[in-house]
């Protein structure tokens, strides 16, 4: 299901330009109502993510990272946490469109907040995000022991991604197969005997002219495995007509043309909401008006499927569930995990914690979202094991091509996989640009710190010389500082910095500072 | 480890645990003076009783020291031969003690059935939905319910019940429609010719065949009108022993759905977009289950002790009744016999439980 991208394509994402965004997060606010006061975890914070771009977040605990990635997928635990304005639009959509409509925030005291919230906004929010969630975007945490489900097999987590998602490519696929004639395979297999060098762009011609493409690296490995062509024709015929014996092509041109009209219906509706952000009324009655049609023609016609797949759907549900357990296992090598087969068969506690957070990527990948959301993913591994999970992280991003959003409080770490990076302190960034230009010359004297921070082997040897550190410690963000919010700590303070906050600005292309040693500009 | 090996293993571990049940009851019934064992341990009606009393010292064992007594006492144990008893208040009953568990034991395990069926599949619904919403005025409202039922004791429970909702209570009471006491009612047409099913006749109380449980032997007799009379008898004592259960496992259920919502599967479940409702129900309550079911082990064995007390309260002739029985009469074996059926029920209880927790958590095979 995964193509190989080019990886001159990478090199020419050097230059991304804005539109290119794949996530843009703008004036993003969160905060937590505790019973001790308001936490206000993030202050307005914004940066972009390119499409294929590993972008890192570093700071110190409790700066806000974690509270950033949750705040992208909408998954801060809610009492106490809200996003509370701001957009986040992945891929062009906003998941925070409806924002005003959800809660209502009415602050008394600082202690005593009423939250109210609607509960058919909510659900029509969660709609909406189920649709995100996954597909659009996945998301790795930090402990992967935790993070999975303990009673569930890994393989029941993997599929159900892929089920929720991949309904219509699952049927579409398996109709597919079920049209391909076996005189096809036999010309298939008699030229890649003919041609030997050739096998993997003939395969990729043929896949592509049957639309197998999902079934492709498979098909490869088998002419790999074996020599003999009658054996490679019957154990490719075998994959491909793999359980389709169970279910008549009628039943899963059913399923294919009910699942096609809910993903028709659904993506209507994402493009509504998306409209009704806007106030273009043409565009959302115009979407209205599409939506009921469709409603109208082809609703009816499924009602009285929906019915029926209760008592006979089980099994065309069975032969999609076998298709989701092969794209499952092939996901599984993917992330380099050996012997799919018996990972698929095991609970999480059977496996080691390397294992876990590569199940975990595979959740997060099964449904090849373009966004990753790697949470601290190796904080809880030791050092070799984070050492090939940051490799297969790598090499990820250039093999499926997706962006990833990488938060960590490891320099090094930052070093080692990112393209761009934001710093963060006490809920603001304070700083983005290439990884490279920040490690160089850092710009922001918070940045300068926490590189000054790193414990190097000289500091030790050097008689007299004490480790770096930024005195003081991170601010209560019940009652942060005025202004900068670093200003306390900083030792280039300025009288303006406790009056107000300064605006992150771009200096360079792609480099930005929030300081008033660089500039005057305030956020309002 | 495999499920089934598991299984197969715990099966096992049942015999050394019945071992230790025999050994306890052994040494409470050791520990009395021999003379009183052997003379309780005939049947009293039996002419010749000198020589009787000779005969159940042998059987006993008595006089032959304390491990071949214990063996005696296995032997008798598992050949049925647990004695006799002589009951005179409030059941009036003389025979062996293995028949007279057999006469009553039906009845307690319609009523533990029928309570313990009806409060699962009330409260693990309930559980889940409360337990999702936590601080909603719903969530409150169960939290009122399950703590005020888990705190009153059943017997108060029962009573006041019986007073709500006991026919003849309460003059007038148009809620007063559920019998307060016994299996069914006596009519006088059943006092002068009770049909061939029902055995009177053993002590106060009435029985019949073949399964003993009035209800169903009604139905199959085709007697419709006192197979509703005897369910109406029911309805009071299922009740109060549904809601003392359901208090329970609804408390526990709750308290887990809340740690399962807080945990980091649930977030990455959402993370897959994965639809609310599939959340609550795959990933929060499948977990949320563990817990409870480890607390449904403690709470049967509370159960059984109030089956002896709503038993009681509602003249219902169950075993918790025979039990109370054999104590007020002071039938020695009549004790040790339904303790050790006690016993019994406990240790199966507590099988079923560990095999539903190790098929609900796969990290459980020791």
């Amino acid at each position: 299901m995964y193509s190989i991208q080019n990886l001159e394509d990478k090199e020419s994402k050097e230059e991304a330009k804005e539109e290119d965004a794949y996530l843009k997060v703008t004036d993003l606010v969160t905060n937590f109502y505790t019973s001790r006061g308001i936490v206000k975890a993030l202050d307005k914070i914004s940066f972009s993510i390119n499409k294929g771009e590993i972008f890192g977040m570093v700071g110190e605990s409790g700066c806000g990272k974690s509270v950033t990635a949750l705040s992208i997928m909408d998954l801060v635990p809610d009492p106490p946490g809200r996003v509370v304005s701001g957009k986040v639009e992945i891929d062009g959509f906003n998941i925070f469109s409806d924002l005003a409509n959800i809660v209502r925030i009415r602050i008394k005291s600082q202690t005593d907040v009423k939250v109210k919230r609607n509960k058919r906004a909510l659900k029509k929010h969660n709609f909406m995000l189920s649709k995100i969630r996954g597909k659009k975007a996945g998301m790795i945490f930090q402990e992967p022991s935790l993070s999975l489900n303990p009673v569930l097999r890994a393989g029941e987590q993997i599929t159900e991604n892929i089920l929720i998602h991949n309904k219509k490519p699952i049927a579409d696929s398996l109709i597919n197969r079920a049209n391909l004639s076996l005189d096809d395979l036999k010309h298939l297999v008699e030229e890649v005997q003919k041609n030997k060098e050739n096998v993997r762009s003939i395969l990729n011609e043929w896949c592509r002219s049957n639309a197998l493409v999902d079934l492709e690296t498979q098909i490869n490995s088998i002419f790999r495995n074996y020599s003999d062509p009658a054996e490679i024709e019957s154990e490719i015929v075998s994959l491909i007509k793999a359980g389709l014996t169970s279910v008549d092509k009628r039943s899963l041109i059913e399923a294919r043309d009910y699942y096609s009209y809910i993903e028709k219906a659904e993506n209507l509706q994402l493009s509504l909401y998306a409209a009704e952000e806007g106030s273009d009324r043409e565009l959302i009655s115009s979407i209205e008006k599409e939506l009921e049609q469709l409603r109208l023609k082809e609703g009816t016609r499924y009602r009285f499927y929906s019915i029926k797949r209760i008592f006979t759907g089980r099994k065309v549900e069975r032969v999609f569930k076998a298709e989701a357990e092969r794209r499952a296992k092939e996901i599984l090598s993917l992330v380099s995990l050996p012997d799919p087969e018996r990972i698929m068969r095991s609970f999480p506690h059977e496996l080691s914690g390397g294992m876990q957070q590569r199940v975990m990527i595979a959740i997060a990948l099964a449904s090849d979202p373009k966004l990753l959301i790697a949470d601290e993913p190796t904080t809880a591994l030791d050092v070799t094991t984070q050492a090939q999970i940051l490799r297969l992280l790598r090499n990820l991003n250039k093999l499926v091509g997706a962006s990833i959003l990488f938060i960590t409080h490891d320099l090094a770490v930052i070093a080692e996989m990112c393209h761009r990076v934001a710093v963060m302190y006490a809920g603001n960034i304070v700083e983005v640009g290439e990884v490279l230009e920040i490690f160089d010359s850092p710009k922001h004297p918070y940045t300068v710190g926490l590189l000054g921070a790193i414990p190097t082997t000289q500091a030790k040897t050097d008689a007299g010389v004490n480790m770096h550190t930024i005195p003081g410690s991170v601010p209560n963000l019940i009652t942060p500082p005025s202004g900068c919010r670093f200003h306390p700590r900083c030792s280039f303070v300025m009288p303006v910095c406790s009056q107000s906050k300064p605006k992150l600005v771009e200096l360079e292309t792609g480099r930005k500072v929030a300081c008033f040693l660089y500039s005057s500009e305030v956020d309002d | 480890m495999e499920l089934r090996f598991f299984i197969i293993r715990r099966l096992l571990l049942i015999i050394p645990t019945l071992i230790g049940l025999t050994i306890i009851v052994f040494v409470l019934m050791w520990s009395l003076p021999h003379t009183f064992l052997a003379s309780a341990f005939i049947n009293p009606k039996a002419p010749n009783r000198a020589q009787q009393i000779i005969n159940a010292e042998n059987a006993l064992g008595l006089n032959q020291g304390i491990v071949l007594g214990y063996l005696h006492y296995l032997g008798n144990t598992f050949t049925g031969n647990w004695g006799y008893m002589t009951l005179s208040n409030p059941i009036k009953y003389s025979g062996t003690v293995l028949s007279g568990i057999g006469l009553f034991f039906p009845n307690t395990i319609q009523l533990v059935i029928f309570a313990a069926v009806l409060s699962i599949l009330i409260s693990i619904p309930l559980g889940t939905y409360i337990g999702a919403r936590p601080n909603s005025l719903a969530d409150h409202l169960g939290r009122i319910f399950s703590l005020s039922f888990y705190a009153i004791p059943v017997f108060v429970l029962a009573i006041v019940f019986q007073v709500i909702f006991g026919q003849g209570v309460i003059a007038g009471n148009p809620l007063g429609i559920f019998p307060i006491s016994g299996t069914f009612t006596i009519t006088s047409q059943i006092a002068i010719s009770p049909p061939s099913w029902l055995i009177s006749g053993v002590g106060g109380v009435v029985l019949s065949k073949p399964t003993h449980l009035i209800v169903f032997d009604a139905l199959i007799a085709g007697d419709y009108s006192l197979a509703s009379n005897a369910f109406m008898h029911l309805v009071l004592p299922v009740l109060v022993l549904t809601l003392s259960l359901l208090a329970g496992i609804l408390r526990f259920l709750r308290a887990s759905m809340v740690d399962a919502a807080n945990s980091e599967y649930v977030k990455t479940a959402r993370s897959k977009g994965v639809p609310e409702g599939k959340v609550i129900k795959l990933h929060m309550r499948r977990n949320a289950l563990i817990p409870t079911v480890t607390v449904l082990g403690l709470l049967f064995a509370s159960l059984l002790g109030g089956v002896v007390l709503i038993e009681d309260v509602f003249d219902y002739p169950g075993i918790g009744y025979l039990a109370l029985s054999t104590i007020l009469s002071g039938s020695i074996f009549g004790v040790l016999g339904t303790t050790f059926l006690f016993g019994i029920v406990l240790i199966s209880a507590n099988l079923l439980v560990d095999i539903a927790y190790a098929i609900l958590d796969p990290r459980i095979r020791y």
